[in-house]
C-alpha cells in the first residue's frame, strides 16, 4: 500500500462542491457573532461604552475581557489575552498590543445587526508609544508586556570552538547583513467556525484549525472548564500553512456558547472572518534582521560563523520562541563548523505577531546560510555545489550543537542527485519572459542565472517538548478482518493526511486500502495526536499506527472481535539548548533537500520569471508520490511568493494591504513553469517504514537559489526580501549595472 | 426586491436585498455553499459560477443583476456521473485544501468549450483570475488538458 499514489478520499466532496468547510456548516435557529478588533497597535483601555450596540434590535449578548473566566491563551507561553479590555482578572489585559487584538465579541441574531452592533461600540483610548522597530524594542524604553522586565524575551547562544583560531584559519570572509520580511499565510478559506453543545453538553467547536486536542486546552483554560466538557471537531480545513496553529475564533465561539448556555439560550452560534479580518487578525512569518560572518580556508572548508540575528516576535510570542530556536540552528546550514558564536534574540514589538508558517524559522536562517555559502563560492573560486559537498555534515560529526544529527543524514545525496539532474536537458516548455502581463520584454534587457541552494529542517516539535502521538485502530470481522476503523485526530490541512494515514493503516495490517476507514479529527473519538506541522504528522502518525496495529494484531489472535489497539508513540526525548553554550540533542530527526533554478531577470524592469526548479527532496519512503509531489510544487510556489511577489506592508503597528489586492500571491502565470521533483528515499531509521517529513523541506531553499541565479545573471547580490520589480530595479540601478540607464 | 432565477435547472423566485452579492444569494438563500469566498475583492475566483454562457465571479454581480439568467454552480455540473474535469482534477491530484476547487473547475469548463486542443499557454491565461494557494497549478494544467480533450471541444 506505501508507495501507490491512491487517489485522496477527500477528492469527491471537494470536486462536487459538497465538502463543508467551517463557513459551510448549516444548523437550524443559528446565532450570528463578530469580532471587535481593537485597531490599536499599543493603547490602554480607559472607557468602554457598549450601551448603544446592546440596543440594537437582535443582539442577543456582547462578550468582553470581563466575561473571560482566564482570560489567557497562548501555544507555548499564556501572554496573549483571549480579549483586551477592563475588569479583567489578568493583569495587564487592559493594554492593546496589537492593531488584532480583541475587544468584544457580539451575538446577534443576523450578521448584519452583529456588525452595526460592532461599528456602536465606543473605545476611549490613551495611547501608548508604538514600538514597531526591533533594536529600537531592545532598548526597553517602552515595555510592551507589563509583567516582563524587557522586551528582550528570548535569547539564544552557541559557544562552539575558539574563535580566534577559527578567523586565523580563514583565507576568505564574507561578513553581510540581511533582512527578510514577514510573509501571510493566505490560505484561501478564512477563519470561520460554529459552536454549539453537543448531545452530551460539551461545549463544541467545530473550525478549521491544526491540532485539535490543543485548540481543547486552550478553550478549557479560558473558559475553566475540565477538558472532558470541551469538543472540537475539525470538518474541511482551507489550507493552513501554520496560519492555523495559533487561536483565531476558538476561543470566543466557546465562550458564546457558555454564555448562551447561561442565558438559557440553546442555539449555535457561527462567526466567518472576510479575509480582511483574516488577514489582520492572526500571525505571520517572522521578520528577521541577521548580520553575519563567515570565514573559510582557500581549500574550502568552514573555518568560523558569527551571527547576530533579531527576531520580530510582533505583539505576543505564538510560537516565536521555538520559531527562533530553529532559525538560530538552521542559519549554519547543514555544515560541519568547528568554530560558532551566534545569538540569536526574540523581541517583542507592536507589530503583527510572528509564528509558525511552512518552515518554522528554516526560511529565514537557510537565506543566510546558502547565501553565505554561495557568496564564499565565488571568492573562493569553487563551485558551489562542489563547496557545499565539502562541507556537509556526515554521520557522527559535530554539528552546530556540538552533538551529531541523529543517524541517517543524506545531505550529500540530495546535493548530488539535485545537481545531476539539474545538469540533464530541460524536457518543459521555454516560456517567453514576459516585462508585464501583456507587454513583451525587450530581449536585450534579459539576462539569465542560475543558482542553487539546499537545507536540513528537523521532524517534530524540538527542545524537550514531550512529543506523541496517539492512535487506535479497530479491526472488525469474524474468521478474517473485514474492516478495519483508524481514529486518529491528525488534520488533513489539504495535504492530504487521511489518505496517507489510511494506506499506513493497510500496510501495517496487510488488507487493501479499501477496507479502511477512517474517523479523524474529533476529540469526542480520538486520542491527541499533536499538531499538523513540523512536517511530523505522516511520521508521528506511522509509528502510532504501527504501536496500534500490532497491538489490535495480538488481540485478533485472542480472538477478541473487534480487535481494538490503542498505542501512545513517544520519540526519543529532545533537549533544551545550554543556556550558555547551545550544547544539546535539540531535535528528534531532519529532513534533507537542495534546489537548483534557472531564472531570467528583465534588468530595465526588475521582473523575475522562474524558467525551470528542481527540487530532490529526501522522503524517506514514499508513502504517496503524487500527494508529495503535489506538497513540493506548492512549497515551492508558496517560497517563489515568498522571495518574490508577497511584499506585506506595515506601518505604525497597521497592515496597509490586508487584501489580495494588493497582497499578491503567486497567480498561475506568475509561477515557475516547471518545477521537477526528485523524490530520494534514503530510508530514515525512526520513521515508520523509512518514512521522513517533507512538506516544509521544498519551501526553504528556495529563496537563496533565486538570489544566486540573480546574481550570476547580473553580478549583483540581493539580501532583501522580497525580489519584487520595484525593489529588484532599485538595487540594480543603485548598484550600477553598466548598460542599465 | 423579487428576481427570479434558474440555478442547476430549477427556477427560485425570491425576494433580495438590492446589495445582495449573487454569491451570498446562492450560499445564503439557496444553501449552495459548494461555491465557496476566498477574498472579498474579486481576485481569487472561489466564487466563479457560469451564468448564461459565461463564466463569472459571482462575488462581483449582484443577485438583482442575475434576474431572469440561467445559473450553473458546481453542485451543478456532474449529470448523473462527474463532469469530465471534476473526475479530471481528481484523478490528477489538481486540488489539495480544494477550497479554490469549484471555482477552478468551473473556470475551466468554460475556458476549454470548443478547444480540445487546448495549450499550456491557453490554460495559463485563462485560469489567471483563480488563485489556489496549495498545490503550484502544475496538476491543475495537467488535469485541465486531460478534461479538455475527453470534452472534445463541448
Amino acid at each position: 500500500m506505501l508507495g501507490k499514489s491512491i487517489f485522496r478520499d477527500d477528492a469527491h466532496g471537494k470536486v462536487t462542491g459538497s465538502a463543508l468547510y467551517p463557513g459551510d456548516i448549516e444548523k437550524d435557529h443559528f446565532l450570528h457573532a463578530k469580532l471587535l478588533f481593537t485597531g490599536q497597535p499599543h493603547a490602554r483601555m480607559i472607557r468602554m461604552d457598549t450601551a448603544a450596540a446592546e440596543a440594537v434590535p437582535g443582539v442577543v449578548c456582547i462578550l468582553k475581557a470581563e466575561d473571560v473566566p482566564v482570560n489567557e491563551h497562548g501555544l507555548v507561553m499564556l501572554d496573549q489575552p483571549v480579549m483586551v479590555g477592563l475588569n479583567s482578572k489578568k493583569p495587564f489585559s487592559d493594554v492593546s498590543r496589537w492593531e488584532g487584538d480583541r475587544a468584544a465579541m457580539i451575538v446577534a441574531e443576523t450578521e448584519e445587526a452583529a456588525a452595526r452592533a460592532r461599528d456602536l461600540i465606543e473605545i476611549e483610548w490613551e495611547q501608548l508609544p508604538v514600538v514597531t522597530s526591533p533594536v529600537e524594542a531592545m532598548r526597553d524604553e517602552t515595555i510592551i508586556h507589563g509583567e516582563e522586565p524587557s522586551n528582550v524575551y528570548k535569547h539564544y547562544r552557541i559557544r562552539k570552538g575558539e574563535m580566534a583560531a577559527g578567523w586565523a584559519a580563514a583565507d576568505v570572509i564574507v561578513e553581510e547583513t540581511y533582512q527578510v520580511p514577514m510573509q501571510e499565510h493566505a490560505y484561501l478559506q478564512p477563519e470561520a467556525g460554529v459552536s454549539y453543545i453537543d448531545e452530551e453538553g460539551r461545549v463544541t467547536v467545530e473550525v478549521a484549525g491544526q491540532w485539535t486536542h490543543e485548540d481543547q486546552t486552550l478553550i478549557a483554560h479560558a473558559l475553566d472548564i475540565p477538558k472532558e466538557q470541551v469538543r472540537v471537531i475539525y470538518p474541511a480545513i482551507g489550507g493552513a500553512f501554520g496560519g492555523r496553529e495559533d487561536m483565531s475564533v476558538q476561543i470566543v465561539l466557546a465562550l458564546a456558547s457558555q454564555r448562551l448556555r447561561e442565558m438559557g439560550i440553546n442555539r449555535p452560534v457561527r462567526i466567518q472572518w472576510t479575509r480582511e479580518e483574516s488577514v489582520i487578525g492572526h500571525h505571520k512569518r517572522h521578520a528577521v534582521t541577521i548580520h553575519t560572518r563567515w570565514g573559510a580556508a582557500k581549500t574550502g572548508e568552514l573555518t568560523a560563523i558569527e551571527v547576530e540575528m533579531i527576531l520580530d516576535a510582533g505583539s505576543y510570542n505564538c510560537t516565536s520562541n521555538k520559531v527562533l530556536g530553529n532559525a538560530h540552528l538552521t542559519v549554519a546550514g547543514p555544515y560541519r563548523i568547528p568554530n560558532a558564536h551566534i545569538d540569536s534574540y526574540a523581541v517583542y514589538t507592536n507589530n503583527c505577531p510572528g509564528g509558525a508558517f511552512r518552515g518554522f524559522g528554516a526560511p529565514q536562517g537557510c537565506f543566510v546560510a546558502e547565501s553565505q555559502m554561495n557568496k564564499l563560492a565565488i571568492a573562493l573560486g569553487i563551485d558551489p555545489v562542489e563547496l557545499r559537498l565539502k562541507n556537509v555534515l556526515r554521520e557522527g560529526e559535530a554539528s552546530i550543537t556540538d552533538t551529531p544529527l541523529p543517524a541517517g543524514i543524506s545531505i550529500k545525496t540530495v546535493i548530488e542527485q539535485c545537481a545531476d539532474k539539474f545538469e540533464e536537458p530541460f524536457s518543459g516548455a521555454q516560456v517567453l519572459p514576459r516585462s508585464f502581463q501583456s507587454l513583451p520584454a525587450d530581449p536585450k534587457a534579459l539576462r539569465r542565472g542560475r543558482g542553487f541552494a539546499c537545507a536540513l529542517k528537523n521532524i517534530g516539535f524540538s527542545f524537550g517538548f514531550p512529543e506523541r502521538s496517539e492512535a487506535y485502530v479497530e479491526l472488525r470481522g469474524r474468521g478474517e478482518i473485514d474492516r478495519v476503523v483508524v481514529r486518529h485526530a491528525g488534520a488533513d490541512v489539504g495535504q492530504g493526511a487521511h489518505t496517507a494515514f489510511k494506506q499506513m493503516v493497510a500496510e501495517a495490517v496487510g488488507v487493501p486500502y479499501e477496507k479502511v476507514e477512517g474517523v479523524f479529527s474529533d476529540t469526542a473519538y480520538t486520542g491527541d495526536s499533536g499538531s499538523a506541522s513540523a512536517s511530523r504528522l505522516t511520521w508521528m502518525t506511522g509509528n502510532a499506527i504501527r504501536g496500534a496495529v500490532e497491538k489490535a494484531l495480538t488481540l485478533w489472535k485472542q480472538e477478541e472481535r473487534p480487535a481494538v489497539g490503542f498505542f501512545r508513540y513517544q520519540p526519543p526525548p529532545t533537549e533544551m539548548l545550554d543556556d550558555k553554550t547551545g550544547k544539546s540533542n535539540p531535535n528528534i530527526t531532519y529532513g534533507y533537500v537542495a534546489e537548483a533554478v534557472d531564472v531570467t531577470v528583465d534588468i530595465e524592469t526588475g521582473h523575475i520569471t522562474i524558467d525551470r526548479v528542481v527540487c530532490a527532496n529526501d522522503v524517506g519512503r514514499a508513502v504517496n508520490p503524487n500527494l508529495i509531489e503535489g506538497q513540493i510544487e506548492g512549497a515551492v510556489v508558496q517560497a517563489f511568493g515568498y522571495a518574490v511577489t508577497e511584499n506585506l506592508q506595515s506601518k505604525n503597528g497597521h497592515i496597509l494591504n490586508p487584501r489580495f489586492s494588493t497582497y499578491l500571491i503567486p497567480g498561475i502565470r506568475d509561477v515557475p513553469q516547471k518545477v521537477e521533483s526528485l523524490i530520494i528515499e534514503e530510508p530514515d531509521p525512526q520513521g515508520p517504514w523509512g518514512v521522513r517529513g517533507m512538506a516544509e523541506m521544498p519551501f526553504i531553499p528556495l529563496a537563496p537559489a533565486i538570489t544566486a541565479a540573480l546574481y550570476d545573471a547580473t553580478g549583483v547580490w540581493f539580501n532583501e526580501l522580497p525580489l519584487t520589480p520595484g525593489n529588484v530595479r532599485m538595487r540594480l540601478k543603485n548598484t550600477l549595472v553598466p548598460d542599465l540607464t | 426586491m423579487q428576481i427570479t432565477i434558474t440555478v442547476n435547472g430549477t427556477t427560485h423566485t425570491r425576494d433580495v436585498e438590492p446589495r445582495t452579492l449573487l454569491v451570498d444569494f446562492l450560499r445564503d438563500h439557496l444553501g449552495l455553499t459548494g461555491t465557496n469566498i476566498g477574498c472579498d475583492t474579486s481576485q481569487c475566483g472561489a466564487c466563479t459560477i457560469h451564468m448564461d454562457s459565461q463564466s463569472v465571479k459571482s462575488c462581483t454581480v449582484l443577485a438583482v443583476q442575475a434576474d431572469g439568467a440561467d445559473l450553473t454552480t458546481i453542485e451543478g455540473l456532474a449529470n448523473g456521473s462527474l463532469h469530465p474535469m471534476q473526475q479530471a482534477f481528481w484523478d490528477n491530484h489538481g486540488l489539495q485544501c480544494g477550497y479554490c476547487t469549484p471555482g477552478m473547475i468551473m473556470s475551466a469548463t468554460k475556458l476549454v468549450e470548443g478547444n480540445p486542443g487546448i495549450s499550456e499557454a491557453e490554460i495559463r491565461h485563462g485560469l489567471e483570475g483563480n488563485i489556489c494557494r496549495c498545490t503550484g497549478y502544475q496538476n491543475i494544467v495537467k488535469a485541465v488538458q486531460q478534461a479538455a480533450g475527453e470534452m472534445g471541444g463541448d
